[in-house]
């Protein structure tokens, strides 16, 4: 039989994140999320699409606690998100990677550093001096070495390019030893070429770690070119989720279909 | 292909005519459009209102300050004449101008190390997106009422509780600066830019460590820039707090004027006039560094 939330054969594996009739409003405003149902399993590379304002970045807020939810059972790794113990919250936060579409590094700190505050959550409460072990040191040159950028690690952040900086973003998020990695529009900054590679990269850690990674993405090729499965979102609702090989350009236009005035509504309530 | 729900019936049946029709984009009001266009524009109602009221309160100041240009030229003689026995200057007491300086600099140094570290303390409680809401509201009302008494009546404040001497102009010094700069400390961090923010609360790091990686690294230059302009009124701020005996030239100098030792008194006004220039340039150099 064919699973509503993942679009394929039922399969053997355990999903790591699983999302069942999320509902998600900003105050009294309107449904941003609508009954989502999503699985994500270990390894693959899940496309999020849907158009400005269909609730994409709300979906990925909610699997890290930076959005309320309304309804429905959110689990990430094993935590219910609608019922976290004190203290839980970090340590789930500590288990996802997160990668921004400004990059969000501290322009002013090294690269290095920017990669050490990845493992931040296990740096231990006393570290008022700011040293990391040489262990921590030694790992997140490894993460630079990974993305290929070990050579630019004493520089400042900020002096680097747009796809240097998201290698470092990368390399930070992937010294949390995450179990998931979110990330919310990657390349929307980037030229065609850089955005090949940053996805070529997030698809080869899901690969190589074994873990789900979920990339929002604008772009339609991309998507088709470097994901395992397409979710497609319009109005809050899961309208497309399929296997990438499944589905063409042609098939995702509904996604991207006119609006009518809920559809501008919606995008008022979405940052 | 698979889809939840291809054809979804989202639409209001009296709605249906509008999706098929042309796109209707908002519209910019014709007489707006015709406005913004003209290169003169009829000034809008509140401008035409709050120019003569703006103008009015200022006359009002004047009258009420007792403004009188004809004081002031009748004031100018005198002035010149006051200028005129100050030339010129006596330099046979450089060793006590020197020293009461080093003084001034030493207390102003103190009073802007222990005022920075006090502001920043303070400043964390004072930031909005830092602090909780029970501890930002107490703080901020906290820096309103020190920023609203002058530094003086701290001097004089301390002046009676520790004696005559330095320590009372330090100790007035570094609680004025919680309210001058505690404020712009607190601003500074909360106008960090919030992504870097975020990215490290979502890699899971405590408060402190957020603040620690993700706020002070931004607000730096910000802090050692407002740090030295502190340093600059302090230094500026000893030689009057001297005047109520809270240590410094201060004391020096009214003495100088209240013997009419004039020579003396224009040694130490251009004594000071080098002293916070040379400081001015100094901290205004690395300023510009570090930014």
């Amino acid at each position: 039989m064919t699973s509503p939330a993942t679009g394929e054969v039922s399969a053997a594996r355990l999903p790591l994140v699983s999302v069942r009739g999320l509902k998600v409003a900003y105050g009294d405003g309107p449904l941003v999320l609508d009954g989502v149902d999503l699985d994500l399993f270990p390894g693959e590379l899940v496309a999020l699409l849907g158009s400005s304002g269909s609730g994409k970045s709300t979906l990925m807020k909610c699997l890290t606690g930076f959005a309320p939810i309304d309804a429905g059972q959110v689990r990430v790794s094993g935590y219910d998100l609608t019922n976290l113990r004190r203290g839980q919250l970090r340590t789930v936060r500590a288990s996802v990677g997160q990668v921004f579409q400004q990059f969000n590094l501290v322009g002013r700190l090294s690269v290095l550093t920017n990669v050490l505050t990845g493992a931040l959550h296990d740096a231990g409460p006393i570290n008022l001096s700011g040293r990391f072990t040489s262990a921590h040191r030694k790992h997140a040159l490894e993460r630079l070495d990974r993305v290929g950028i070990a050579h630019k690690a004493t520089e400042q952040a900020r002096t680097l390019s747009g796809g240097q900086q998201q290698r470092v973003a990368i390399a930070r998020a992937l010294m949390q030893r995450p179990q998931l990695i979110l990330a919310d529009e990657p390349v929307a900054s980037l030229d065609p070429r850089m955005s090949h590679s940053v996805m070529d990269l997030l698809h080869e850690i899901a690969r190589e770690d074994g873990i789900p990674v979920l990339v929002s993405l604008h772009e339609l090729p991309l998507a088709l070119a470097h994901s395992d499965r397409i979710v497609g979102l319009r109005h809050g609702e899961v309208l497309v989720c399929a296997p990438t090989h499944d589905l063409d350009a042609a098939g995702l236009d509904l996604l991207y279909a006119r609006d009518d005035e809920d559809g501008d509504r919606d995008d008022d309530h979405v940052a | 292909m698979t889809t939840t729900s291809p054809d979804r019936p989202r639409q209001v049946p009296g709605r249906a005519p509008r999706r098929s029709g042309p796109v209707v984009q908002p519209q910019l009001d014709p007489r707006e459009r015709e406005r913004l266009e003209s290169a003169f524009r009829v000034p809008r109602a509140r401008f035409l209102l709050g120019v003569p009221m703006a103008l009015v309160l200022l006359v009002w100041s004047f009258v009420g300050a007792e403004f009188d240009f004809l004081k002031l030229g009748e004031g100018a003689v005198n002035m010149g004449d006051f200028l005129s026995r100050m030339f010129p200057p006596t330099w046979d007491k450089l060793d006590v101008i020197v020293e009461l300086l080093v003084e001034t600099l030493q207390m102003a140094i103190v009073g802007t190390v222990l005022g920075a570290v006090l502001s920043l303390v303070v400043a964390f409680g004072a930031s909005s997106n830092i602090a909780p809401r029970w501890l930002y509201y107490p703080t901020r009302w906290v820096m309103n009422v020190i920023r609203s008494l002058p530094d003086l009546v701290f001097a004089l404040m301390f002046v009676s509780a520790v004696g005559l001497g330095p320590f009372a102009g330090i100790l007035a010094m570094t609680i004025g600066s919680i309210g001058s700069i505690g404020k712009v400390f607190a601003e500074a961090m909360e106008a960090v830019d919030t992504g870097p923010v975020t990215a490290i609360q979502a890699a899971g790091a405590s408060r402190r460590q957020v603040v620690q990686y993700g706020v002070l690294p931004q607000a730096g230059p910000l802090l050692v820039s407002y740090t030295l302009l502190l340093f600059e009124g302090n230094v500026r701020g000893a030689t009057i707090l001297g005047m109520v005996g809270a240590g410094g030239i201060g004391l020096e100098l009214t003495t100088a004027m209240k013997m009419y030792d004039y020579g003396h008194l224009s040694a130490i006004v251009i004594c000071i006039i080098v002293l916070v220039t040379l400081i001015d340039q100094a901290s205004a150099i690395i300023r510009k560094r570090i930014t």
